[in-house]
Order: C-alpha cells, then sequence, then structure tokens
C-alpha cells in the first residue's frame, strides 16, 4: 500500500473515531500513530516532542498563566464589577444586558486569555439574570457562547502566544495587532443582540444614570488596572507576555488576600442595589482568602490539562505533515487560485472549515505553519495574516459540529448543544462581517503597531521602548 | 519471544538498579537501560507497565481514596502555584533589584510539564477530555458501553506508545548526564519521568472508568454518559 493510500485511510478511519466520540487528543494522537508508522518514522519522535513542546520555550507557559488569571479575577468578584460597569452602561437600551454580556466579556478577556473562561465565566454570572429579563434562555446561552469568541482576540490571548510561538512571531505585535479586531467583534455583536432583543421585545429597560456609572466603573477599578497593567507592560515591552502573565497573576492573588478582611470588616453586601452601596463599598471587592488558593487553581489546571496536550500532540500532527507534503499541495492549490485576495479568501475558507471539525488550537498548530508562508509569498503581511487566521480561529468556537464555546454555554446554562444554534448562528452571521473587514483592511490591524500612527501618538504618551 | 521476556526483564532489573542508586544517593548510570530501552522486550515492557501498571495504581486508588482523590490535583496545584509564583517573584527581583536567576527561565517549563500531564489524567477520570459526543449520547446503552470500550483500548494504546518513547528519552537524557540550563546540578531526567508516569497514572484512571461503566451498564438504570462540565470537578 503506498503512503498516499495508507494516509488517506487513516485520516477516514480517525474521523470516524471523531463522529463517535472519541476524544480529539486520541484522534489527533492515531494520526500521529498511523501516518508516522506509515512515513517509516521512528515513533521516539513522539515522546520526545510531548515533553519539548513545553521545556523548550518560555513564551508558552503565558498560557495556563492567563487562564488562572481568568479563574482569580472572577473568585475575586472584579469580572462580577466589570459586568455590573457594562450593564450600567448599557442598561438603558433594549437588550442591554445581552449586550452588557458581550461588553463584560471584551473586559474579561482584556484580563483572561481564555475563550472558554470568559463564555464561562460571563455565562454562569449573567445567563440567570438574563433568563429572569424575559430573554430566550437559548438566546442567553448563545450570547454568553459568541461573547466568548472575543476571549482570544482581545489580549492577552492564548491563542496569539501559540501561534507567535510556532511562527516565530513578536507575541507582543500579535497582541497589539488584536486589539481593534477584538473590539470591532465586540461591537458587531453588541448591535446584533440589539437588533434580536428589539426585533422581540425582549429585556427590561434601566435608566442610564450617570452616578451609577461612576459607581460601577470605580467598583471595577482593579479590573481596570489589571487591564492597564497588563497593556502597559505589553506596550512597552517592559514585560515579555509570560511575564505579563505572571504579574497579572500575582496582583490578582495580592489584590484578593487584601480585599477579603477588608470585604468582610466593611460587611458589603453585594445583593444591594448599586445606588444603595455607597462609593466606599463599591471600591473593594470580595477577594479570596490563601485556603480557597488551591481550589481556584484547580480549576484552572483542568483545564490547562486539556489544552495543553493537545496542543503537544497537534505539534506532532503538524511535523507529520510536512513529511507528509501537505505544505506543497496546499501551496500549489492556492497558488493556482491567483493573487493577493483569491489566496487570503481561500485560506480563510479552509480555517473556517477546519474550525467547523476541530478545536482552535490543533487548527492553529497545523494550518498556520501551512498557510502562512503561502499568504506571505503572495504579500500578505505576516501580522495581518495571522489577525485574520486568528479571528477565523475565534470564529471557530461557535461553528458546529464541533463548536468549544457553544459546549461550554451549554454545560454552564443547560440549555442542550443543538437548541443553541438558532441563535448563535446570527452572532457567527456578524463576526464573518468583521472577519472580511479584517481581511480587506489590513490597517484595522496595523492601526497600533509601528507605522500605523496611533502608535506614535501612544509612545509619545506612555513613553518606553518599541514593543519587542 | 524469548528475547522480549528477557529484554523486559532486563529493563524493570535496570530501573530497580537505578531506583535504589537513587535511594541510596549514588550517581545513577543509564547506560545499561538505555541499551535495554533498544532490545526487543521494551514494547513487552511498556505493556506490562500500562496494563499491569495500571491496575495496580487503580488498585491503589480503591484502597486509599485520598490518594485517588489528591494525588494528581496536589500535583497540578503545587506545579501550577510553582510556575506563576517564580515568574512573578523574578519579575519583580529584576525591576527592583536588576537580578534574576538563570534557572527562573527554565524549571516553569518542567514544572509546566508536570502539570500537563497529571491535568491529562486527572480529565480522564472527569471525562473531560474535549470530544464531539452528540452522536455516542443519542444511541442506546449497549454501542455506548461498546464504544466506552474503545475509549479505553485507545487511551491503553496512547499509553503504552507514551511510556514507551518517553522512557527512551528519559534513558537518553541520564545517560547523557543532561543538566537543567541555569542550574548545577539539576538533572533534567528528574522531570522527563514523570511523563511516563502520569501515563501510568493515567492508565490507573482509564481502569477506572472502564469498571465504573460496566458497573453502570450491568445496573442497567444508570445513565451511561452524562454530560462533562469543564472546570467541574
Amino acid at each position: 500500500m503506498d503512503i498516499s493510500t495508507a494516509v488517506t485511510l487513516i485520516s477516514i478511519g480517525v474521523t470516524v473515531l471523531f463522529m463517535l466520540g472519541v476524544p480529539v487528543f486520541l484522534v489527533i494522537a492515531y494520526w500521529v500513530l498511523g501516518t508516522s508508522m506509515a512515513l517509516g518514522q521512528p515513533l521516539v519522535n513522539i515522546g520526545t516532542a510531548l515533553s519539548d513542546v513545553f521545556t523548550d520555550g518560555f513564551a508558552l507557559l503565558a498560557m495556563p498563566l492567563f487562564i488562572l488569571t481568568g479563574d482569580l479575577i472572577n473568585r475575586a468578584g472584579i469580572a462580577r464589577r466589570l459586568s455590573d460597569f457594562a450593564y450600567a452602561c448599557l442598561g438603558w437600551l433594549r437588550g442591554g444586558l445581552a449586550m452588557a454580556a458581550i461588553g463584560a466579556s471584551g473586559l474579561f478577556a482584556a484580563i483572561s486569555g481564555s475563550n472558554s473562561a470568559t463564555t464561562a465565566t460571563i455565562g454562569s454570572m449573567l445567563h440567570p439574570e438574563m433568563v429572569k429579563g424575559g430573554y430566550d434562555p437559548r438566546f442567553s446561552a448563545a450570547t454568553a457562547a459568541a461573547g466568548g469568541t472575543v476571549g482570544i482576540i482581545i489580549p492577552p490571548s492564548i491563542i496569539f502566544i501559540v501561534y507567535g510561538f510556532i511562527m516565530n512571531l513578536s507575541i507582543n505585535d500579535l497582541f497589539i495587532a488584536g486589539i481593534v479586531p477584538g473590539a470591532m467583534m465586540v461591537l458587531a455583536m453588541i448591535i446584533t443582540a440589539f437588533i434580536v432583543s428589539t426585533i422581540n421585545g425582549w429585556g427590561y429597560l434601566i435608566k442610564l444614570d450617570p452616578v451609577r456609572v461612576l459607581k460601577t466603573a470605580l467598583g471595577g477599578w482593579l479590573g481596570f488596572f489589571a487591564i492597564g497593567l497588563v497593556l502597559w507592560g505589553i506596550y512597552t515591552g517592559k514585560f515579555s507576555p509570560t511575564e505579563a502573565a505572571g504579574v497579572t497573576v500575582g496582583f490578582c492573588v495580592i489584590v484578593g488576600f487584601i480585599c477579603l478582611p477588608i470585604y468582610n470588616a466593611m460587611k458589603v453586601d453585594e445583593e444591594r442595589d448599586i445606588n444603595e452601596r455607597g462609593f466606599g463599598e463599591m471600591l473593594v471587592v470580595r477577594g479570596f482568602g490563601p485556603t480557597e488558593l488551591p481550589s481556584i487553581t484547580m480549576r484552572s489546571a483542568q483545564i490547562t490539562g486539556i489544552l495543553a496536550p493537545l496542543i503537544a500532540i497537534s505539534v506532532v500532527m503538524q511535523q507529520n505533515l510536512s513529511s507528509l507534503g501537505a505544505k506543497e499541495v496546499i501551496e500549489n492549490f492556492l497558488i493556482s487560485m491567483g493573487g493577493y485576495y483569491p489566496v487570503l479568501f481561500t485560506a480563510m475558507a479552509i480555517v473556517f472549515v477546519a474550525g467547523m471539525v476541530l478545536e482552535s488550537l490543533p487548527v492553529t498548530i497545523i494550518l498556520a505553519p501551512i498557510l502562512a508562508p503561502i499568504a506571505a509569498s503572495v504579500g500578505v503581511d505576516p501580522i495581518q495574516f495571522a489577525v485574520v487566521f486568528l479571528v477565523g480561529a475565534s470564529i471557530g468556537f461557535i461553528t458546529p459540529p464541533y463548536g468549544l464555546n457553544l459546549y461550554v454555554a451549554s454545560g454552564v446554562t443547560g440549555v442542550p448543544y443543538f437548541r443553541l444554534l438558532r441563535y448563535s448562528t446570527m452572532y457567527l452571521v456578524s463576526l464573518i462581517i468583521v472577519w472580511f473587514m479584517v481581511a480587506l483592511f489590513p490597517s484595522i490591524s496595523k492601526t497600533l503597531l509601528p507605522g500605523g500612527g496611533i502608535y506614535e501618538t501612544l509612545q509619545s504618551i506612555f513613553g518606553g521602548g518599541a514593543p519587542v | 519471544m524469548i528475547e522480549s521476556i528477557t529484554g523486559a526483564a532486563t529493563i524493570f532489573a535496570q530501573l530497580g538498579v537505578i531506583f535504589a542508586d537513587v535511594i541510596t544517593g549514588s550517581e545513577p548510570d543509564f547506560f545499561q537501560l538505555r541499551s535495554a530501552m533498544r532490545g526487543d522486550g521494551v514494547w513487552l515492557w511498556g505493556l506490562i507497565m500500562t496494563l499491569a501498571g495500571g491496575l495496580l495504581v487503580a488498585w491503589v486508588y480503591r484502597v486509599a481514596p485520598w490518594v485517588d482523590r489528591n494525588l494528581e490535583s496536589t500535583l497540578m496545584v503545587v506545579t501550577y502555584l510553582l510556575i506563576g509564583a517564580i515568574i512573578f517573584i523574578e519579575v519583580i527581583r529584576r525591576f527592583v533589584f536588576s537580578e534574576q536567576f538563570p534557572w527562573s527561565t527554565t524549571i516553569p517549563g518542567y514544572l509546566f510539564l508536570i502539570m500537563t500531564w497529571t491535568g491529562c489524567s486527572y480529565n480522564v477520570r472527569l471525562r473531560t477530555h474535549l470530544s464531539f459526543s452528540e452522536f455516542r449520547s443519542k444511541m442506546g446503552r449497549l454501542p455506548q458501553m461498546v464504544l466506552l470500550s474503545l475509549d479505553a483500548a485507545l487511551w491503553w494504546g496512547i499509553c503504552l506508545l507514551v511510556i514507551v518513547t518517553s522512557m527512551g528519552v528519559v534513558a537518553n537524557a541520564g545517560n547523557n548526564f543532561m543538566i537543567v540550563t541555569g542550574t548545577n546540578n539539576v538533572m533534567v531526567w528528574w522531570f522527563l519521568i514523570t511523563l511516563p508516569v502520569a501515563f501510568v497514572l493515567l492508565s490507573g484512571r482509564v481502569f477506572q472508568n472502564l469498571f465504573e461503566d460496566i458497573r453502570k451498564y450491568r445496573s442497567g438504570d444508570e445513565p451511561m454518559i452524562e454530560q462533562a462540565v469543564l472546570g467541574g470537578q
């Protein structure tokens, strides 16, 4: 049997395993095992890769740390304050709570780096309130799922870290390039939530009250400080992404420990209406004690224990794809499509289809090393392509049949997976529109980078060296 | 066959020698182990480690529930917090004192390795590894039982593969006296050996799950597949 026949049979076999519900890690691992044997490669490469991925690169360490950050700000009560602020700003519009959920997802994403953490946190926090406010539970769950997609586009972002790690691009540059597209995704989803809620008459309106906005803004000050710390460190090049993640973790732990006794002493009642609370009460968050730290960490460790093995095995899969000449096949196919835009749009279509059946990390690790050089060869800027690629990968979180955020939202809200799809599709359409805008206008990604105009202005304000 | 049995016995014997050397504080010699790992018996050794080792782990979990509840989770939490603490403290030291330990960028990677693979094992027990389970969840009990058994067999296959190949990496690292960059005497193999160990633990989790599935199947009333919650315990 020749290699191409063997690889085809192996690929069909593992696809059947996937459809039968075998864990994705095993599906990829058996593809790797089968193709390694077909290629006659020594199997010891697999053992080596499963350890080297973690021990050879400092950059990948940012991933578990940004996941932990998400859980820390959630337990400390900072995430709750950010969502209060988002609701105070948007609650006067029809669908305000849904829009607040998306706005809060954007703020949460600016501290955490994980889509599933964003979906789980915002979904578990705001879904009950949205249902109480008259929203369709399917729409509420779909909103949490869609809002989570920005978790990996607004920096810090796990997937940007992985992309930069494997493509040898500056992770800081990638983070900065993700800011405007991430904000556009949030805006597009907010508009969608507004339209859907207005048509259906969902939600009740609260008055736009400047005092309430000011109070909730003060209440979220620790969150804004953490966002500022990450962005300042990354933008000025003071920290590497891993160090920024470590600093944010340290900041959240210290804040959590300091706030808990103050919060208890002040007897802050989170159930009271914000208008009835004093400014002093708003400044302190619930925090957590040292004894709670292991359980918080455990939650993050569990998610890392799912994602990190996928990264490791996907790296071996990518190596085998290179050995099989997949890059040349796709390159010939893409080059035959024509120039800049045909190649870019075909690459986007490949990412979109892959995102329907695979988790975004394997999609990135497997496809980025194949597609990015081809895109570069027709003149697509590497940073611009990275953003286009990763916005597409993030959209994959809500594309069936395999949309991770849909699973997470279903898990935390109790709404069955397939029932989410009606409303998640509406968000999907708005995200695809943003995706095409990002692809068509490179300035969207590059405006905050050197030469983009705004970069120079910000440098003159904040000082510091160029991002590295 | 005889060669395989002899080879596997040699690997066990060499591991015993290394273990004794570590206990007595002697410098372990990996040369013999490395040679044995390249011989005929390595896959038989791996199979024994996967199945007998996994059964032993499952038995320990059964008789010592505290170990069942806390072994992996303790390793995961301790390594996670150490990673965060090392990086945070070293950034502060660099900013305030302009100094930084050279191992502060290498040791966390090895801790990440430990956390990842013990976490992988832990998620097997919780059945939280990502999967597309929509069709499976709608099947009857018998097909579900067959598929859960298929999962177990596939996990054991991967355990066998990783235990054998990663132990070869450990033997090489030990034989070459590889030291963690930035340290003077921290051996790389101390960390790398956690990879095959984690997959023996994982095999134990697979046994636990399979025993539980068989019990549920026989009971006839408990659901075979329940929705797993990410981040749940």
